[in-house]
């Protein structure tokens, strides 16, 4: 890695010089909220959001998408392609590229994933530095911070950026398309306070210790009860996770029968019937079930495999969870043994 | 299949390979003995599988399902599958003739650790269509039969008419070097053998706990109570192995339906040794 300063009123320069090589997709205002959005104008970038609606998942693994296209006489594959087209992915926050490669350990581990993989390769993600929100706790994981896994990073100083660059194809792109210098050491130290205060500013730290143990230990615990009779199964909380990567997959024909698609599609283990099999015998057909081993899966399942937890801590559940259950509210219970009421 | 269709096909692990099927047996009113073979020749020459092993059986316009393998991997060139018709794509499947093709996918998951069985007694319990992977393994020893010591295998269904593979089974009560014994709950006329649940069948067994390893397959109803039978045989957990049914969709340890506890039963499983099973929730 090495590192550049650039003046912040050159990013327009940054982005407009990306734009004649990339789509560039970049946080965008939405009403008051913000959505990962491709620019059509570099001064659309929001680079001063909180969080987005939907995390960057999409641009990898959408919420429909195609598999193959069929046709059902001989029942023969007539296209299997995959789609990706250069693009850059411009302020991403440290908590969604530590997403990103939570689900690297899934789809580009063993049988890998060649759709996910496609775009992956085609993707180049420039980060941003934040500011916690009231829901965040990425504190709490280790993943406020990232230290590979972009291509950029920008460390926002005030009236300039750090530049830390990881890929060589991020280098050229910088090279090419905007004016920077070498760092000095005030650079480095104002990078080192603002560290700091950002590292002093998270409203909120969840205690986490023990926490596989106390999962399986409290397993027939009457919090999760509680917590099953609040949950909607609506499923949000998986739809706007960041590392939730569940799918389904479905067939869909054409009118006439004769041909079709193979389609993957968001599922989320919220829902009830996801874990029927044959005959509608269904594993988890409680709500509390399916609650509890939404978090069984992110803080258990996912960590004896790849020794992380499924979850960086962005919020993004808690706001859009309609019950109020967080994975705060579910942890605090955990550990406190307190009632989520 | 060209070459570079092939190459299509390993690249891809959603994609199946066409296979086309070249027997169909009927067992019982709802479980049909499929033969499948692979139609591109080095597909089909590439395939190796483990007993307990599980293909992912594609119906376009209808969905996949998988399927434990049936046949035993000394045996190649062909895949067996007993398909119970139970959902949309198993009664597709039962709805096809032979020599339609449809599309495998796999092998996938985790089998019976055959090797490591190898120079041991084994004793295997199958309940209604658990007897489908377990017949895989059996079908491999069988094969390979002077490797192991003792093989017992207990066989429960609910009605005689229920019994999958009944005429070869028959055929095999007779045998010395395996000890067969089948049990049904509801038994009729013709019926002249055990009654009752395959536990029952425990009390006569003299089971050398220090070399045997176990094999169960069953509904899910079955596990706790033949694994508290083996457990009063002395039995190591990490000797009793059982394969699990869960609906994976994928097969590869990706789309999460087949989440148990903290494994999923397509990649980590099927096949699991109760030492793991124990402490996966939910899972017996």
């Amino acid at each position: 890695m090495f590192f550049r300063v650039m003046d912040k009123s050159r990013l327009p320069d940054l982005v407009a010089g990306l734009q004649t090589d990339f789509e560039v997709i970049g946080p965008v205002a939405k009403g008051e909220k913000f959505v990962f959005a491709t620019l059509q104008d570099p001064d659309e970038l929001r680079l001063d959001y909180d969080t987005t609606l939907l995390p960057p998942k999409k641009f990898f693994v959408p919420p429909t998408e195609n598999l193959m296209e069929f046709e059902t006489a001989d029942n023969e594959v007539v296209s299997a392609d995959v789609e990706s087209s250069p693009r850059v992915l411009f302020g991403l926050h440290p908590c969604d590229i530590n997403a990103l490669m939570l689900m690297d350990n899934v789809f580009l581990g063993e049988y890998e994933d060649p759709y996910y993989k496609a775009r992956r390769d085609s993707t180049l993600l420039v980060g941003v530095n934040c500011e916690p929100s009231p829901q965040c706790f990425c504190n709490s994981w280790g993943t406020d911070e990232v230290h590979w896994g972009f291509d950029i990073f920008l460390s926002d100083l005030g009236d300039r950026y750090f530049v830390s660059v990881r890929s060589v194809k991020g280098a050229e792109l910088l090279d090419r398309f905007v004016e920077t210098r070498d760092i000095t050491d005030i650079d480095t130290a104002d990078l080192q306070r603002v560290t700091a205060e950002f590292k002093a500013s998270f409203p909120r730290h969840v205690e986490t210790s023990q926490l596989p143990l106390l999962l399986d230990a409290k397993f027939d615990d009457a919090v999760w009860d509680e917590l099953g009779e609040r949950c909607l199964s609506c499923g949000a909380c998986s739809m706007v996770c960041p590392t939730c990567y569940c799918f389904d997959v479905r067939d869909k024909l054409s009118a006439d029968g004769k041909t079709g698609e193979r389609t993957r599609v968001w599922d989320s283990c919220m829902f009830s019937e996801f874990a029927e099999v044959a005959h509608g015998h269904n594993f988890r057909a409680s709500s509390s079930s399916r609650v509890k081993y939404r978090y069984y899966h992110k803080q258990w399942g996912y960590l004896s495999k790849f020794e992380r937890v499924l979850c960086v801590g962005c919020g993004r559940c808690e706001r859009a969870c309609k019950a109020d259950i967080s994975p705060r509210v579910v942890i605090d219970a955990l550990q406190k043994g307190a009632t989520v009421r | 299949m060209s070459t570079d269709a092939y190459k299509q096909l390993r690249a891809n692990p959603y994609r199946p390979w066409p296979a086309r099927i070249t027997s169909i047996t009927e067992l019982t009113e709802t479980e049909k003995l499929f033969e499948f073979r692979l139609i591109d020749e080095e597909v089909r020459e590439a395939f190796e599988f483990d007993a307990g092993q599980f293909v992912e059986v594609s119906i376009f316009g209808v969905g996949e399902a998988p399927i434990s393998i049936s046949s035993a991997p000394s045996k190649q060139g062909f895949i067996e599958l007993c398909v119970r018709r139970a959902g949309d794509v198993t009664s597709a499947l039962h709805n096809k003739q032979c020599g339609d093709i449809v599309g495998l996918r796999g092998p996938f998951g985790r089998g019976f650790p055959f090797e490591e069985m190898k120079g041991h007694d084994v004793l295997l319990v199958a309940g209604g269509l658990g007897i489908a992977p377990l017949k895989s393994l059996i079908n491999h020893i069988h094969d390979e039969r002077h490797d192991f010591g003792r093989v017992t295998i207990l066989l429960g269904a609910k009605n005689p008419s229920e019994i999958l593979f009944r005429k070869q089974f028959d055929m095999w009560k007779h045998r010395e070097d395996f000890d067969l014994i089948m049990t049904v709950d509801q038994p009729d006329d013709s019926w002249d053998g055990e009654v009752g649940l395959v536990t029952k069948l425990f009390d006569r067994l003299d089971v050398d706990a220090t070399s045997t390893f176990g094999a169960i397959c069953g509904p899910p109803v079955m596990y706790k109570y033949v694994i508290d039978e083996m457990r009063k045989k002395h039995m190591d957990a990490d000797r009793i192995y059982v394969s699990f049914e869960r609906r994976m969709k994928c097969g590869i340890g990706k789309c999460g339906h087949c989440g148990v506890g903290h494994q999923y039963a397509c990649i980590d499983g099927p096949v699991f040794n109760y030492w793991e099973a124990m402490n996966l929730q939910e899972a017996i």
